[in-house]
């Protein structure tokens, strides 16, 4: 896994090119025990090619590298040109190992020091120490110029973490250019002129002092390379005050050996500049690796990738949409009362018991009461329609919707008789008072039959 | 292929009389919200097939169908076959191949055909409504079939006719079950779905290993649900809304419109997730009516508000108090005790007044970046420790609301909390370990994907005792 692998990853679950069943078929086919990053990574470079070019994964480490590499070239000059500046020597005045001691000791320190901390809090989307690093600044400042960058660089959101890991191991990477270009500089100084080195304090430091501290930084190399620790009689001998107009005499007299600083200070340069610097620079690679891998699995989208690819899908529902027919809303002949009297009273699949009852209730008489539908054969409802004829009145359970075997037999009686009225009627528990909504639904039903005969009691 | 996957697993026809509640047993059976139930008879013309589908592979399948319209002329041409029990199925075959052409028969035809395809039929009475002597004909029919068969007692209103409708349907049909398909639940609808499986001795398998998927598929939802309110949470907590400005100082107008961006941020953030979490549990097409996260005065940052939907000044100050002094206790431990608990003494106070005292503010709006002459306004994270409480309950509620609805009921949804649904979710302990997450959400730190996994396993659990699983 690389920085590539994640930008694709990214790129791939922002626009979403897979469905819920693509994405459980590719599961079912690639089933990774326990490495959720190796089935990602196969997802990942199955889909690679339905991307669109330019691809992030090209552009973004491409100008990664486009401003690395810049910051790189421009720290290494730096370097060589602060060497250079450090070790100039006029003839005149020795060259104060100090400063140099301090650029390629106390700095690398010190910024290390920073790089600790930054690490300890990389996690954080703001973190301060990360924003000290001069490459997140010189970047900062280079995204402001034109056409420096791709439009989709721009959108890009990199998590924090793997961000804030980026910077501190380009920010490593370029000091240690800036640590070479230092080497560079010692080397080609001390080859190419005579230095005359000493070493010049404001602070009250005896050259016994001063030795003891030498001695401690070199504890890296003393035991191998004992001649590239300054002797005490060495550092005596270039102390150097800057009043007087003149060098010491003992200075003079020993100009040959002040030029035996140069292994000190290139031996100083090894290791604290470029030795622990490239340690350094190991670490931030591997707390790089780490947030790539943690912001692998922390990208957006990639749990419910997971589950998609992990979970069985279930589904219930209908493979296919419903086609619906309304019934239109038609006028249809109502009436508000009941007769005293009526030729026929029939009633739909109700018993000649509960007919005699709803008539007592209807304040209604007949002389021919019959039960059709129902229980009854089709033959016997025919022969009960043969017996019918001038006004019905045709008791219906509200609660039971006309279905066409009614239609099938209003149609039938309709033809043999002068008129006909429906009466959707409640249970007995509801007084045989049907609700509306119920009469709603008979009216609407009946309105379908196209007859001057029908009638419904509303 | 195909063919014979159709025929090896178990199928059931959901036949009846027109309106008495089929497509609300489907509809409540497959969790689907878009079977269309109506009061008008033939609102179902067509049979339509609900598979329980496993990775495409169906276990079961539950098939809608028109009600009988035609059952006396059904019976009638079958009765005039005179042949032995053995051979009426054979009959019932003929008429549906005689009459597969016939209008007259559509609805017949559509509710026979799966039947005599091999699949169980489970009748639909409604028994809120008188036994009749009309349904003997359809009932009859079906005996013709040959086929397993259960009855279902519907219950559509609150009238009981149960005792004359079992005395009727066990002389038919070999199981009578009651089920009210409004208030249908996981254990309600599995045992409906062991009683579908004693109809034939093939199908208990099957049917078993579907109900096993079924609380597997709950799970599922569970999960699903407790991601998407994760994510809510953290996006609500942690966004920061921002504005480019026209000029040095920030006007009015901007600071305006930089707060009534991020509130509409928030809106519709709790919009989306709703959404998101009423298609997991398959009511995609709910219709709810409820209150908008709003921000004004006297609504949700209210005191008296505040108590219904997130907390009280005095629980947030104890929650800010306990959260503050767990951080105080961390730098007691540092310290060996040395510090005379002194640490999470201060943290319980510096917890707890912060939290007093940011009860009714949101965010603060922030002039950002002046680097090289751009400068921007900036609101959020989130400041208010009462917006956590206040989305979880929300989100806490119209999820349970929505898990437990059943798929059969079109009604609006009256989306609308009171008092005592905090205290059914909510205490003292649960309060302390949430505030711990809501404080890093808050935090505007990159969270860990395990911290995040972590409060998704609390809220599931929140979530699934709210349901009542």
């Amino acid at each position: 896994m690389n920085l590539k692998s994640y930008l694709n990853l990214y790129e791939l679950l922002q626009n979403d090119i897979s469905t819920k069943e693509e994405r459980r078929a590719f599961g079912l086919s690639h089933i990774i025990d326990n490495k959720p990053i190796d089935q990602l990574m196969s997802w990942m470079q199955t889909h690679v090619k339905k991307l669109q070019s330019p691809l992030l994964s090209e552009t973004f480490p491409s100008y990664l590298y486009g401003v690395t590499m810049t910051l790189v070239i421009a720290t290494f000059v730096l370097g060589i040109v602060s060497g250079l500046a450090l070790l100039s020597y006029n003839g005149h005045e020795p060259v104060n190992v100090v400063y140099f001691m301090a650029i390629v000791i106390f700095l690398p320190l010190f910024t290390m020091i920073l790089t600790l901390m930054s690490m300890l809090k990389a996690h954080r989307s703001k973190s301060v120490l990360v924003h000290l690093s001069p490459a997140y600044w010189i970047e900062s400042m280079m995204k402001l110029l034109p056409n420096t960058i791709q439009e989709n660089i721009v959108t890009l959101k990199i998590n924090p973490l793997l961000s804030n890991w980026i910077i501190i191991k380009r920010s490593q990477f370029i000091a240690l250019f800036f640590s070479l270009g230092l080497l560079l500089a010692l080397l080609a100084v001390v080859a190419t002129k005579d230095i005359a080195f000493a070493w010049s304090t404001t602070l009250q430091v005896t050259p016994e002092v001063f030795y003891k501290y030498l001695n401690v930084l070199a504890v890296p190399w003393r035991e191998f390379v004992p001649t590239a620790v300054p002797s005490l009689e060495l550092i005596e001998q270039s102390q150097y005050f800057r009043l007087g107009d003149k060098l010491s005499e003992e200075m003079i007299d020993n100009a040959s050996k002040l030029g035996e600083w140069w292994k000190f200070l290139l031996f100083s340069t090894l290791f604290y500049a470029l030795f622990l610097r490239f340690i350094m620079y190991l670490i931030s690679a591997l707390g790089y690796r780490y947030a790539l891998k943690k912001s692998f699995m922390s990208l957006e989208g990639v749990n419910s990738l997971l589950h998609d690819m992990n979970e069985p899908i279930i589904s219930t529902h209908a493979s296919r949409e419903e086609s619906i027919s309304y019934i239109p809303n038609k006028d249809i002949q109502g009436i508000r009362k009941l007769d005293t009297s009526y030729d026929v009273v029939q009633g739909w699949a109700m018993p000649l018991t509960q007919l005699s009852v709803l008539n007592d209730s209807m304040q209604v008489i007949s002389p021919n009461i019959f039960e059709v539908g129902g229980g009854n054969t089709l033959e016997e409802d025919s022969e009960i329609v043969h017996k019918s004829d001038g006004e019905v009145l045709l008791y219906v359970k509200a609660w039971e919707p006309p279905t066409m075997d009614f239609l099938d037999y209003l149609d039938e009686l309709m033809q043999s008789v002068d008129k006909v009225i429906i009466y959707p009627v409640g249970t007995q528990d509801e007084s045989y008072q049907a609700k509306e909504r119920l009469v709603d639904i008979w009216v609407r039903k009946l309105s379908l039959v196209d007859s001057k005969k029908l009638w419904v009691k509303l | 292929m195909g063919e014979i996957m159709m025929k090896t697993h178990p199928r059931f026809a959901v036949v009846g009389h027109p309106n008495k509640g089929k497509s609300s047993i489907v509809s409540a059976l497959a969790l689907d919200d878009t079977v269309q139930i109506s009061d008008i008879p033939g609102t179902t013309s067509k049979k339509r097939s609900f598979p329980l589908k496993v990775d495409g592979k169906i276990l079961y399948e539950l098939i809608d169908t028109p009600g009988f319209q035609r059952a006396r002329r059904v019976l009638a041409w079958l009765e005039k076959h005179d042949v032995p029990a053995d051979k009426k199925f054979e009959v019932v075959q003929m008429f549906v191949s005689e009459h597969r052409d016939d209008p007259r028969f559509n609805d017949e035809i559509e509710l026979l055909e799966p039947i005599m395809d091999g699949a169980g039929i489970i009748y639909i009475v409604d028994g809120s409504k008188p036994y009749g002597e009309e349904y003997e004909a359809e009932m009859e029919v079906l005996r013709w079939t040959g086929q397993p068969s259960m009855a279902l007692i519907n219950h559509i209103e609150e009238a009981d006719y149960s005792l004359e409708w079992k005395r009727a349907l066990g002389q038919y049909f070999k199981m009578v079950r009651t089920f009210n398909p409004m208030t249908i639940n996981l254990a309600q609808h599995v045992s409906i779905l062991e009683s579908m499986a004693q109809l034939k001795e093939e199908w208990i398998a099957p049917v078993k290993a579907s109900i096993k998927l079924f609380e597997q598929y709950q799970e599922q939802k569970l999960e699903e649900s407790s991601q998407a309110i994760t994510k809510l949470l953290y996006d609500a907590l942690s966004h920061v809304e921002e504005l480019s400005m026209q000029s040095d100082e920030a006007s009015e107008e901007e600071k305006e419109r930089i707060e009534e961006n991020y509130k509409e941020y928030l809106r519709n953030l709790e919009i989306d997730t709703q959404k998101k979490i009423e298609n997991i549990w398959n009511h995609g097409h709910l219709q709810k009516k409820q209150t908008l996260l709003t921000f004004e005065d006297l609504d949700l940052f209210s005191e008296e508000s505040a108590s219904v939907f997130g907390l009280t000044r005095i629980e947030l100050l104890i929650t800010g108090a306990t959260s503050g002094a767990v951080t105080g206790a961390g730098i007691d431990l540092l310290f060996a005790g040395h510090t005379l608990l002194l640490g999470g003494t201060i943290g319980a106070l510096v917890g707890g007044i912060g939290a007093y005292f940011g009860f009714n503010e949101l965010s603060e709006i922030k002039v950002m970046g002046q680097v090289l002459g751009k400068r921007y306004l900036q609101m959020g994270p989130m400041k208010n420790r009462n917006f956590s409480y206040i989305v979880l309950g929300r989100a806490i509620f119209h999820t349970s609301s929505v898990a437990n609805r059943s798929h059969a009921i079109r009604s609006v949804a009256a989306l609308t909390m009171d008092n005592r649904f905090k205290e059914t979710w909510l205490d003292d302990d649960l309060k302390t370990s949430l505030e711990k997450y809501h404080k890093k959400f808050r935090s505007n730190n990159e969270i860990a994907s395990e911290t995040l996994k972590d409060y998704e396993i609390l809220i599931k659990s929140i979530v699934s005792k709210s349901i009542g699983n």
